[in-house]
């Protein structure tokens, strides 16, 4: 998993990665990461991946990001934004690849939500 | 046996499926006002949309990657979702110019009312997509489409000036912004990125891996590099019909014209109907690459073969392209004008789309030892520099020449 023995570039590897759940779905992308650790003491972890479009303000320049909430949501847990704590990350490869489900990590609610409502729409 | 005759289909298909609106469009009008002089542009477009085209399919077959999520992981989010925006506004204008000249072409063949068939034109495509397989669709309107070779055999029939064929192969300049413009348009024309977004999604909903490089290879090679001849043929019809009649062809009907001029009614009908299936295989394309690019930027389920309730979002995501671009075309804009827009606008947005593609090619993190090698860098920064001098050219010849008016 590791890029250069025990060393990895998360921007280049893993920050706006695809996720993909044990099941081989799809179910959003790498939208920030959180560490973990204070200032001067130990170095800091990577704790979790955050996806969904609550966080994409986050990630615009300063100026934009104001209308980046508006436009994307403010980013609450739980709603417009998912926790993925990084033990459930299985490989980093050409996608990052989860151990659990999407619906159990929480993932793809948007998907399922549509799906539901195109429950009786003829099969393509 | 059965690999080469899949190969040969394919081919088949992709030639069939090169030529849309933006070639019938600007090769016409490029033969109308300068002959063969222009067709310099055309060979270096097709080596553009090849040397594009492998690179994408490429890392879809190996690294399972398609454009936009190479693009959101290289570019990094900001300058992504302005790429992203770009194409999906480009995307749109392209699909409304596509869907009126599906409309357009209907209307040639069956003389009813242009609003009754933008709604048939429109609703025809999304049942199509809606019910056909990815790869039923592609050969529909790939085989098809392959009825505009017409204008191949008319081009020779027609017997043109062989010598001056031969000299529009050599670049050359005409020192007018009208001559740089069409330059521009015909070297657009042939690099659209939605053809691109398309094919490399392709290779993903097909399944590619590595066995299927050289699928790919004969697909980008042979499959686009054959459509070119399409083009060529649209650029030598027109210079040996058109120009010396001084006709502008402002019409889409018009460009049907010099097939008429070689064989008749039989040569308008083929011509007119290689047109219907190439126009519409493209709206098909550019409404579900609206849909591929949109999903893969947001990390969403998406694919053709993930079904409707498998991929819900991607699935409304294309109808709805379908339903704005309806909107505009039945505003009454004409789909010439917006193909011109749509070609030049894209022609801005490629080289944001093309670095990051280049940059995962080479990349052996993730395409091991199918990099690109030597040559291939080579070519593929090349082909880097003559996308950004062209992007960098097209708004200031669009506004100086008034959309190629003057």
């Amino acid at each position: 998993m590791a890029d250069d023995g025990d060393r990895m570039d998360l921007v280049y590897r893993v920050l706006d990665d695809q996720l993909v759940d044990v099941e081989g779905r799809r179910c959003g992308r790498a939208d920030d990461l959180e560490l973990d650790g204070d200032v001067g003491g130990e170095p800091p972890r990577l704790h979790a991946i955050l996806s969904g479009m609550g966080v994409w303000h986050r990630r615009l320049p300063r100026p934009l990001r104001p209308i980046g909430e508006r436009v994307f949501g403010s980013g609450v847990l739980g709603e417009d934004v998912t926790r993925v704590p990084w033990e459930e990350v299985e490989e980093v490869g050409t996608v990052i690849k989860l151990k659990a489900k999407a619906r159990d990590l929480g993932l793809a609610k948007g998907d399922d939500r549509m799906a539901k409502r195109l429950e009786d729409w003829p099969d393509a | 046996m059965k690999k080469i005759l899949q190969i040969a289909l394919g081919i088949v298909a992709a030639v069939g499926g090169f030529v849309d609106i933006g070639e019938l469009v600007f090769n016409a009008q490029a033969g109308a006002h300068f002959r063969y002089r222009l067709l310099w542009a055309v060979v270096v477009g097709v080596i553009g949309i090849v040397v594009f085209a492998e690179m994408t399919g490429r890392v879809a077959a190996i690294a399972g990657r398609p454009v936009f999520d190479v693009v959101r992981m290289r570019l990094g989010f900001t300058a992504g979702l302005v790429t992203l925006v770009a194409s999906l506004l480009t995307n749109l204008i392209t699909l409304a110019a596509e869907v009126g000249g599906v409309a357009l072409v209907l209307q040639m063949l069956f003389d009813v009312k242009i609003g009754t068939m933008i709604l048939l034109a429109a609703m025809g495509l999304v049942l199509m997509v809606y019910f056909v397989p990815f790869d039923g669709l592609e050969r529909i309107f790939g085989y098809l489409g392959c009825t505009l070779l017409v204008f191949v055999f008319a081009a020779v029939h027609l017997d043109p000036d062989w010598h001056q064929v031969g000299q529009g192969f050599l670049p050359s300049w005409h020192g007018s912004a009208l001559y740089a413009y069409f330059v521009v348009g015909v070297i657009g024309a042939a690099l659209v990125p939605y053809e691109v977004y398309f094919y490399s999604s392709g290779g993903i909903e097909e399944g590619w891996g590595e066995r299927d490089l050289g699928i790919n290879r004969a697909n980008a090679v042979l499959g686009f590099g054959l459509g070119g001849l399409l083009s060529v043929a649209l650029i030598m019809v027109s210079a040996q019909v058109l120009a010396p009649a001084q006709i502008d062809p402002g019409y889409l009907g018009t460009t049907a014209l010099g097939a008429q001029h070689a064989y008749g009614e039989v040569g308008l009908l083929l011509a007119l109907l290689g047109m219907l299936f190439a126009v519409g295989g493209a709206a098909v394309e550019v409404a579900m690459s609206g849909a591929y690019t949109l999903a893969q930027f947001a990390g969403w389920e998406w694919g053709k073969y993930r079904g409707t309730r498998g991929a819900p979002r991607f699935t409304l995501a294309w109808l709805i392209f379908f339903a704005l671009a309806f909107v505009v075309v039945e505003t009454g804009v004409d789909p010439v004008i917006l193909t011109e827009y749509a070609v030049i606008f894209s022609v801005v947005a490629l080289p944001l789309t093309y670095l990051p593609v280049l940059l995962i090619a080479r990349d052996r993190t993730y395409m091991g030892d199918h990099a690109n090698g030597i040559f291939g860098n080579t070519l593929g920064w090349l082909y880097f520099a003559i996308i950004v001098v062209v992007a960098l050219a097209a708004v200031p010849l669009l506004l100086i020449t008034q959309g190629g008016s003057g």
